[in-house]
């Protein structure tokens, strides 16, 4: 191969790498397996959502969740998931520009939205026992209600939770790897760190939808 | 001497090409989290102005419509899926049915 025809071939690596950039890089084995772990996942919350509407549909009377749950509240929670997911695109992007210190920082801010998420549902929960919404029973001001607002609640917010608890966990992990600068190497070190992304963009995502169907509607 | 030249003029280009997508991600970052974050805040007042008529279809299909355009907000952007080849996109649609089938679950109750 001529010298020539070697710098014609560079020449043409280097323009698919351009192009694999425009496309944030090819999905690499382990993206392909959290985006199928995703696609599960999501289903697994679709049939609670779907279990939900079609207990409430059917319910003789349900009381407006509005009125009990606090939705200030919860919107702020809300609103803390979101931030946290614009601090986890940072932290990649950080890991992609290979700046150690700043995707420490993100995943760290990340990882503080998680806990703080988990504290408000932790006093939601005990607020809402404490004034007789219970998984089992339920009364609201003193009055019986439809049993099944308590048990649909705390099955779909708290199965929820648990993915954010999860989710907090898988964090510490790659903050743990972050800080020894393994994601920061070039190449495809940063993949970790757009895998545990992607998992809390899904976290996020789906209290999107919990917030509206279970608090709002 | 005229390879390496090629060499380094295509290293350049691979940067430069990397530091505009960069930043114009980052832009984009931002605006949709402005984006989510304004939606959410008028999403709250939703069941108060229409607390009176508990199962309006409006207040129905409002919520809905904010909840899944938020949710397609945060999939299409910050997890990619927007810049993603068409079959990997297709994994990440596949739970999409359920979501329809939750909606009409909603409306059922407006006209039982």
């Amino acid at each position: 191969m001529s010298t020539v025809q070697a710098a014609s071939a560079e020449h043409g690596d280097q323009e698919d790498l351009v192009e694999d950039l425009a496309h944030f890089g090819k999905a690499t084995g382990g993206k392909i397996a959290m985006w199928m772990f995703i696609a599960q996942d999501g289903m697994s919350f679709g049939g609670l959502l779907f279990a939900y509407g079609v207990l409430r549909a059917s319910a003789e009377s349900w009381p407006i969740p509005s009125d009990i749950l606090g939705i200030p509240l919860t919107a702020l929670a809300t609103f803390l998931l979101i931030c946290s997911s614009l601090s986890m695109v940072f932290a990649v992007l950080a890991a992609q520009e290979r700046n150690q210190a700043a995707l420490v920082r993100w995943l760290g801010v990340t990882i503080m939205g998680g806990v703080t998420f988990l504290g408000i549902q932790a006093y939601e929960y005990t607020h809402l026992v404490h004034i007789g919404i219970g998984f089992a029973e339920s009364s609201w001001q003193g009055e019986p209600i439809n049993n099944l607002f308590g048990t649909t609640f705390y099955a779909v917010t708290g199965f929820h939770g648990l993915h954010v608890f999860s989710g907090v966990i898988y964090l510490c992990c790659v903050l743990r790897g972050a800080m020894a600068g393994k994601y920061t190497q070039g190449g495809h070190s940063y993949s970790p760190v757009e895998l545990v992304g992607l998992f809390w963009h899904f976290v996020d995502l789906v209290w999107i939808l919990v917030f509206t169907f279970i608090y709002l509607l | 001497m005229e390879h390496q030249s090629t060499l380094s003029t295509t290293q350049d280009e691979v940067d430069k090409a990397h530091y505009i997508q960069e930043q114009s991600h980052r832009a984009t970052y931002i605006t949709v989290f402005l984006i989510l974050g304004v939606l959410t805040f008028f999403e709250v007042f939703i069941p108060e102005i229409y607390a009176a008529d508990y199962s309006s279809i409006t207040k129905m299909l409002l919520l809905c419509v904010l909840a899944f355009g938020k949710a397609a907000l945060v999939a299409l952007y910050f997890m990619h899926l927007k810049y993603e080849s068409p079959w990997l996109r297709w994994i990440g649609y596949t739970p999409i049915y359920m979501g329809f089938a939750v909606i009409i679950i909603m409306l059922e109750t407006v006209y039982r």
